[in-house]
């Protein structure tokens, strides 16, 4: 073998980790994947967005080396997703959107599986093991069998096995759903420090505030990329912020009453409600003032009124629009 | 260079803990065969005795009693009831309560004495056609060996012109199980065995955890070998369960060597447990591996020579017969347990379930595609 495929963190030759050209995947007709094209860099966490069957799932598992690509290329640090999967086996890790385990094996069990699966053995496996254990605090539950591990714990779980081999890069298939948020924040946490530690990984989710942790992300919709970047460039762009407009955060009582009242008032581009407040996009020229006055009239008396700037959310929907917009429908 | 089997210590540890974890799965791995194999056993018997049997004797002489009585002794016949008119007498028969009506029409003894010929009218019911024969046979002879008897006493002939001097081998005592218990066994096995393998992957591929190999360097060698192993031994031990059965419930020597039994078992458990995973790799969920599961165990049970003899059959299920690993392991086990053959004398066969196992075991390795689609 000409390229030996490392096994540690250490890629500091390969800056871009993920790269897709053109990636395309169909299932007879129907067109799951549509030339998608993006690349990560090293170290980065990449936050791979898109609503139910837009073909996130696809995606990874055809960097995964999982399903063959009907067109377009991918490579993972130089290696190519169809032609070296072999080699691109020891570099990856997969945590699979179910956690896929063995529920009849213990948690002890399933770690000395996939270490050994990895090829690990003797005190080479012992000191792997120790390392995912402290690391994911897995100690207490050990001879506990994974099917009566609680969602979080099963989550833990899934990802030591993931990292048995320390892969450079990760692939997540929706690590949160299902997660109780203190479960959910640790794995960010965790994320983080694989992070710093140089690996990379690629994680879908469907929560806006997890795309806000990542450094970069990418938005899919119907099959197409709609956008790839780091969030704050992506809330510079134009077309979320259109010239002559604003956005406002309105926090008062009866936020739903006062929105549809919101949303008779000309000049009022976009509203929603976002908790105890709503968030407006109004022109630029509209006064605070008209607003008291709208909601005073529909009989809400006191409102908090502040600029903000947009939310990955926005900048979604504004470019969903304007792809919408721009095919015609 | 990876090593071809990366990845086999692993799914061999994993198997062994799954299938031996839970004591419920083991009892149902291991205790329906033996139920199988008591019932098959017992059930399968073409011993055919004491039908019942209507007798219409209209002579009413010592002679037509001693005919029947010649006949009950046979122990084939059983005297079910005594009809008055012929038409009591095809009642009997009509409504199941007699196989075989015995009609001695008046005047037998009367024409036996003259010196002309008596008739006597048996009537058979020949729905199934083993019962048919045995009764047609039993009924011949017995006439057959009184004809004699006069003809030689009338002649003054001290003996018959030709005479068999019968020896029966290997089953002198001519008992059913012998012959269907070494079939039972193969058939028992095949069942056991192909489910548990043809299930393994296909659970896999349901929960999601295919996913997990495949992404990680295990080679289809060592999924596949890893998958086996433990079944395999599990499939000996079964096996070894069942010539417990068979020589001590059934109390059926075993002719032949234990090595030549256990080799022959190891390669038709091997081409099972192939065929099994050949089945895994295909089908795509649970209902579909036991289909095509069934698929191979219904030829298996008629097309073997388990039950009726493959010589007989047109040529295309003989055909079907000859691609079955069943069929040869049957061949064997009579051949070992109630001849005594030894293995060299069965080369061809022991070859053929070889060259199965290895065979099918190879194309389920290269058929598997490690994608999921």
């Amino acid at each position: 073998m000409t390229k030996e495929a490392p096994s540690t963190f250490a890629f500091a030759r390969c800056e871009v980790m993920i790269e897709c050209d053109k990636l395309t995947k169909r299932f007879g007709q129907f067109t799951a994947v549509d030339q998608v094209s993006f690349s990560v860099a090293r170290g980065s966490i990449f936050g791979f967005l898109g609503p139910n069957g837009s073909g996130k799932s696809t995606v990874i598992r055809m960097l995964c080396g999982l399903l063959q690509p009907t067109g377009g290329r991918a490579t993972i640090a130089g290696f190519d997703v169809v032609k070296e999967t072999e080699s691109i086996k020891s570099l990856i890790g997969y945590m699979s959107q179910k956690f896929s385990l063995y529920d009849e094996l213990t948690v002890s069990e399933n770690l000395n599986f996939y270490c050994r699966l990895y090829g690990l053995s003797g005190s080479v496996l012992a000191t792997r093991r120790a390392e995912l254990i402290s690391l994911t605090h897995l100690e207490p539950y050990l001879e506990r069998r994974a099917g009566l591990l609680s969602g979080g714990w099963r989550q833990r779980l899934a990802m030591a096995c993931s990292l048995v081999h320390k892969p450079g890069v990760l692939f997540l298939d929706e690590p949160t759903a299902g997660i109780d948020p203190v479960a959910r924040r640790e794995l960010w946490d965790l994320l983080f420090e694989f992070s710093g530690l140089g690996m990379t990984l690629f994680v879908t989710t469907h929560y806006m505030d997890e795309a806000e942790r990542c450094s970069h992300v990418g938005y899919i919709h119907l099959s197409k990329l709609v956008v790839c970047g780091v969030p704050d460039e992506l809330k510079a762009l134009p077309v979320v912020n259109p010239p002559g407009t604003k956005r406002l955060d309105v926090t008062c009582d009866r936020v739903t009453t006062g929105l549809q009242a919101i949303r008779r008032l000309p000049g009022v581009r976009n509203a929603t409600v976002f908790g105890q407040s709503m968030h407006l996009l109004v022109e630029q020229t509209m006064s605070e003032e008209t607003i008291r006055t709208e909601l005073a009239r529909a009989g809400i008396p006191r409102a908090d009124i502040h600029p903000i700037g947009p939310s990955l959310e926005d900048v979604f929907v504004a470019l969903t629009q304007q792809r919408a917009n721009g095919t015609g429908k | 260079m990876k090593s071809p089997f990366h990845g086999f210590n692993a799914i061999l540890y994993k198997e062994f803990i799954v299938v031996l974890r839970d004591p419920l799965t083991l009892f149902f791995m291991f205790f329906p065969p033996l139920i199988e194999m008591v019932a098959f056993g017992y059930a399968l018997d073409n011993d055919v005795k004491h039908m019942s049997t209507v007798v219409l004797d209209e002579d009413r002489t010592v002679e037509s009693r001693r005919l029947v009585e010649d006949l009950v002794n046979t122990q084939t016949f059983r005297v079910a009831g005594e009809a008055e008119s012929l038409s009591e007498m095809s009642a009997f028969m009509r409504q199941g309560k007699a196989y075989v009506a015995i009609q001695i029409p008046p005047g037998f003894t009367r024409e036996i004495h003259a010196g002309r010929t008596a008739r006597l009218q048996v009537l058979i019911d020949g729905s199934s056609s083993t019962i048919a024969l045995q009764a047609l046979n039993t009924a011949l002879t017995v006439t057959l060996r009184q004809s004699v008897a006069t003809l030689l006493q009338q002649t003054g002939r001290k003996s018959v012109p030709v005479e068999i001097r019968p020896q029966v081998l290997y089953n002198p005592a001519m008992r059913s199980p012998n012959f269907f218990v070494p079939g039972v066994i193969g058939v028992v096995l095949q069942i056991a065995t192909t489910f548990a393998t043809a299930m393994s992957i296909v659970r896999e591929r349901e929960r999601g955890t295919l996913e997990q190999l495949l992404v990680s360097p295990l080679s289809r060698w060592g999924l596949m070998l890893g998958k086996l192993t433990p079944y395999l031994v599990i499939g000996m031990t079964m096996a070894a369960g069942l010539f417990g059965v068979m020589r001590f419930v059934f109390d059926i020597p075993i002719a032949g060597s234990l090595t030549a039994l256990y080799t022959s078992t190891l390669l038709y458990v091997f081409a099972l447990l192939s065929l099994g995973l050949l089945i895994s790799t295909r089908a795509q969920n649970q209902i579909q591996a036991l289909q095509m599961s069934m698929m191979f165990i219904l030829p298996s049970v008629f097309f073997s020579g388990f039950i009726f003899p493959r010589e007989t059959m047109p040529w295309i299920f003989q055909a079907i017969g000859s691609c079955l690993p069943t069929t040869y392991f049957i061949e064997l086990m009579r051949a070992i347990i109630l001849r005594g053959a030894s293995l060299d004398e069965f080369g061809f066969h022991l070859m053929v379930l070889a060259a199965m196992g290895v065979g099918l075991f190879a194309l389920c390795a290269l058929r598997f595609r490690q994608k999921i689609a």
